[in-house]
């Protein structure tokens, strides 16, 4: 810490109006309104400050162009299900801790959860639903069938995308580093050596098909 | 400006947390105007400089004014409210460092001191001499209109402390036990040796009328700070100023400001004493 | 009633290009603006309508602190929004700074450490639940802590360093590069300022509301790294409950310089037992002199806990330090 005994802080002066709220008050009805009205302008900010970001953007989602009105606060997973009808990607927590919004930017892992859609405009977003081609599956995809990876399955586009990305880092994993690989997903039914077993046909598959 | 910094506690409720911070300058602005206005305005009293010859018969040249004891107090008061303040405000106005246990040890010390004083004033001093009584309020009357241009009368002579002097004890005596007790009260929020923390021993809102009280004294002690030191460095005070140090003030002072009937100084007794210090 | 914690209220939002244009924003801003790097520790603040912001200033398109370049005197400089995957992966940092590799690589989960960066992840605000959960506490402007009464379930809280607060600093890069003596480089209005890392970090006693000596308007735009050190060890070992997710309960990091045989010098650094990451100074001047031994180790271990007090549910946090500040010694490498 600070050897300092002293340090000099620009705090000071006339405060403004303070009012901690308490956790009620952040609750339920504020939010829940808020949500629903998500798209109706009434929740952007009174005034459009300048060089703020437009609400108008197109995002590359899946090598497509989609416009989209997106509300300043709005997240990936959000947008991606509610506005573009992507619910392959599943919302589990909310809070970076499940691994269920799992999606690509630019080819790497990340919580859709967790990011605002403003920040991935010109990012090339992959979903689930953009993993086949032409009619042809994933070679994840195609291991989760031969396995039957999953029990409920609520966990698996995650999980899939997290194989994508593990797949395009490290080509041949053993066992360990692709359960290191894929830890950031969990899997409520507690199914991870099915999991495993698919993540190690995956890149078998993907292998013989380079 | 706000008076007050409120908070949601955990249960919904809209609780006090504690005085705003914006009345440490409006306390600090207050003060500054006091002392400009009153430097400007209130005309220097001229002093007559004639006592009464025969009053001065059988006094010494000084006299004692404040023992050992009351000016250890007075000083040992002043160190501690200075710490407090210091380690008070300055934080919350931009120059941090680890403030909290000097605060309170010296909230300790000066709980000490007031115990000490408390004690010295009912047993050795006269307790009626800091006691408004109706010659007082004559003697405020007068001096107020004298202040205002409005009477030429001379203010009559004070007891031992002037009506003036007596009221800014009044004052900083309760702001002082308002943080003190409050004070005493918060050492249960915050870990510390000599007493046990029991942060729920009251419910939020109660704590928050403590942490209020004790923010609203120790600002109101910001505010008669400046004016009591403002009125000791002033000149024609300076003389009491120095008593508090060296315990003594002159018999030509004394005659010129007290009425000897009010506040009697033992000379023959006295003497000795004072001249030692 | 279910509390709803999904939808972030409303905010003004910018993407500036550079760092003035941030600054410059920050400043217009100042403590109703929110800079947002990756956003892990941020949105749950959004969510729970806890914080909530005028302005967010969203630091994605800031390139010139992104990256990892090499600095003066044959160290590194490391752009505060460089991911903590790239840091952990950069083949210079393996190399010259494993402690520093490994601190990042052993964050959170791997899509945390792609979007997470390492400024975002020094500057990162304690994890106590009470004070996250919105509660007045201290930290959060108010008069009580939560997490220090007799009921209260403080588990993860501190052993030392508290004043008032006993939550802790939850980095793991944090204590790696206090261990590396590391520089941070802060740009605001009034020009560019640079803090040893050690004293970029400020408990409670100093400020309670806040983590670092950050405030509105000061942006984190580089981590220096100096040479390392001839003839270095290294270790660096976090305690957590699930190997993947989890925050800290206990990381040491340390670095000795061996010649001989003998510690010349060293750096001993805990986090998550304070407000701030420990440097050990009185573990460092004990053992300089003496081999990196189990005896020494032991040593600097029971040094380490000295004056450490538990809270009701957190005693392990001292047996944790005390044994991993002896480890950190005897097997460095
Ligand atoms: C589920 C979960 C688990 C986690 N586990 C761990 C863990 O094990 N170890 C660990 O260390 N962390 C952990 N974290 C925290 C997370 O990794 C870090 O918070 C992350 O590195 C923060 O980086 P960020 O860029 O996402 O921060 P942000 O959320 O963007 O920023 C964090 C704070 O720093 C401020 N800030 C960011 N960048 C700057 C800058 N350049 N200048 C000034 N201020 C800035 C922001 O305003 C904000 O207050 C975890 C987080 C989650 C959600
Ligand atoms: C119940 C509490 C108190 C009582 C009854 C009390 C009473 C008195 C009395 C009677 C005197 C005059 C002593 C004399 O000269 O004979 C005095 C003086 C004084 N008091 Fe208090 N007082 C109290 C609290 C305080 C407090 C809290 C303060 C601090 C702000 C204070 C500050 C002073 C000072 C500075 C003097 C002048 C020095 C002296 O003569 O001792 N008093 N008080
Ligand atoms: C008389 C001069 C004093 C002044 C000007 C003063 C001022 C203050 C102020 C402004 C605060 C901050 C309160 C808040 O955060 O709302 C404070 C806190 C505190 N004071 Fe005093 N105080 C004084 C005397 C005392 C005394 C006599 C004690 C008792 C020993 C004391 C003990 C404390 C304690 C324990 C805190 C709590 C710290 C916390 O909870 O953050 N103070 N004081
Ligand atoms: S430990 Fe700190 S952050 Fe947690 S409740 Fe107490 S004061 Fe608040
Ligand atoms: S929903 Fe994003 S991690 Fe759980
Ligand atoms: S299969 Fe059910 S959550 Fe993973």
């Amino acid at each position: 810490m600070l050897d300092a005994e002293i340090i000099q802080s620009r705090r000071g002066g006339f405060t403004r109006r303070k009012f901690i709220k308490g956790v009620i008050a952040a609750g339920a009805t504020a939010s829940a309104a808020g949500y629903l009205f998500r798209s109706s302008g009434v929740l952007a900010p009174m005034l459009s400050a300048q060089g703020a970001v437009e609400r108008l953007v197109t995002l590359n989602v899946n090598g497509q162009q989609r416009r989209v009105d997106v509300p300043k606060h709005e997240t990936l997973a959000m947008t991606l299900r509610y506005q573009l009808g992507l619910t392959g990607t599943k919302l589990g927590c909310d809070r970076a801790e499940c691994g269920a919004c799992t999606v690509l930017l630019d080819g790497v892992t990340h919580y859709g959860c967790s990011i605002l859609t403003h920040t991935v405009r010109g990012r090339e977003v992959t979903t689930i639903e953009g993993l086949e081609d032409d009619g042809v599956l994933h070679p994840v995809q195609q291991a989760v069938i031969d396995e039957g990876g999953f029990q409920c399955a609520f966990c698996a586009p995650g999980f899939v995308m997290s194989m994508v990305g593990m797949l395009d880092k490290n080509p041949a994993p053993t066992r360990e580093e692709a359960a290191v690989l894929l830890s950031g997903n969990l899997c409520r039914c507690g199914d991870y050596d099915k999991i495993l077993n698919t993540a190690m046909r995956a890149a078998e598959l993907s292998r013989s098909r380079a | 400006m706000e008076f007050l910094r409120r908070a949601l506690n955990p249960w919904g409720e809209d609780v006090p947390i504690g005085v705003s911070w914006d009345l440490i300058w409006a306390a600090v602005i207050i003060g500054a105007v006091f002392v400009v206005v009153h430097a400007l305005m209130v005309p220097k009293k001229v002093a007559t400089g004639e006592i009464d010859e025969s009053e001065a018969k059988g006094l010494p040249e000084k006299l004692q004014r404040h023992t050992v004891g009351a000016r250890g107090f007075h000083w040992s008061m002043s160190a501690t409210m200075f710490a407090l303040l210091i380690t008070a405000f300055f934080p919350v106005i931009g120059i941090q460092f680890p403030w909290v246990t000097i605060h309170w040890i010296a909230g300790v010390l000066l709980i000490l001191t007031v115990i000490y004083h408390i004690y010295h004033v009912f047993a050795k001093q006269d307790f009626w001499t800091m006691w408004i009584d109706r010659r007082d309020v004559e003697e405020g009357k007068l001096g107020l209109k004298a202040a205002l241009g409005q009477s030429d009368a001379e203010r009559p002579r004070a007891g031992k402390y002037p009506v003036d002097q007596k009221m800014f004890h009044h004052v900083a005596m309760i702001a002082t036990l308002g943080a003190v007790v409050t004070g005493i009260l918060m050492m249960f929020r915050i870990d510390n040796f000599l007493l046990p923390m029991n942060t729920y021993m009251f419910s939020d809102a109660t704590w928050g009328w403590i942490y209020v009280i004790h923010g609203v004294c120790g600002i109101g002690l910001i505010f008669l700070v400046i004016a009591h030191v403002y009125f000791a460095i002033r000149p024609e005070k300076r003389w009491m100023t120095w008593s508090m140090i060296n315990g003594w003030i002159d018999r030509d002072r004394y005659l010129e400001n007290h009425d000897p009937a009010r506040w009697t100084v033992d000379g023959s007794s006295q003497r000795a004493e004072a001249e030692g210090d | 009633m279910a509390v709803i914690r999904d939808m972030i209220a409303p905010f003004e939002l910018y993407q500036p290009a550079g760092v003035d244009d941030a600054v410059r924003l920050m400043d217009q801003y100042g403590d109703e603006g929110w800079v947002l790097a990756g956003g892990l520790d941020t949105f749950d603040w959004f969510k729970d309508r806890i914080k909530r912001p005028a302005a967010v200033i969203d630091l994605a398109a800031v390139d010139e602190i992104r990256g990892i370049a090499e600095g003066g005197d044959g160290g590194l400089d490391i752009g505060a929004m460089t991911s903590l995957t790239a840091v952990a992966e950069h083949a210079d940092v393996q190399s010259r700074y494993p402690l520093l590799a490994e601190a990042a690589g052993l964050v959170a989960t791997p899509q945390i450490r792609n979007q997470g960066t390492l400024g975002g992840n020094i500057v990162q605000d304690t994890r106590c639940w009470y004070y996250r959960s919105g509660w007045p506490c201290y930290r959060a402007g108010g008069n009580i802590c939560y997490a220090s009464t007799r009921r209260a379930m403080n588990r993860e809280h501190c052993i030392m360093g508290a004043d008032r607060c006993v939550a802790v600093n939850p980095s793991d890069t944090a204590p790696a590069l206090v261990a590396l003596d590391a520089e941070m480089v802060v740009a605001s209005s009034s020009g560019e300022r640079t803090y040893a890392a050690a004293d970029f970090f400020i408990g409670p006693d100093i400020d309670i509301e806040r983590m670092t000596v950050l405030e509105p308007g000061d942006l984190l735009t580089r981590i220096v790294l100096p040479a390392p050190r001839e003839g270095a060890r290294w270790y660096f070992e976090k305690i957590r409950d699930r190997k993947s997710w989890d925050f800290s309960l206990v990381t040491v990091a340390s670095m000795l310089q061996v010649q001989g045989g003998v510690i010349q010098d060293a750096r001993v650094v805990v986090n998550s037992i304070a407000p701030y990451p420990v440097r050990m100074g009185a573990v460092e001047a004990a053992i300089r002199g003496r081999e990196p031994s189990e005896e020494t180790g032991q040593m600097a271990g029971e040094i380490a806990v000295e004056g450490a007090r538990a809270l009701r549910h957190n005693d392990y946090k001292i047996a944790l330090t005390r044994n991993l500040v002896k480890r950190s010694i005897r097997d460095a490498a």
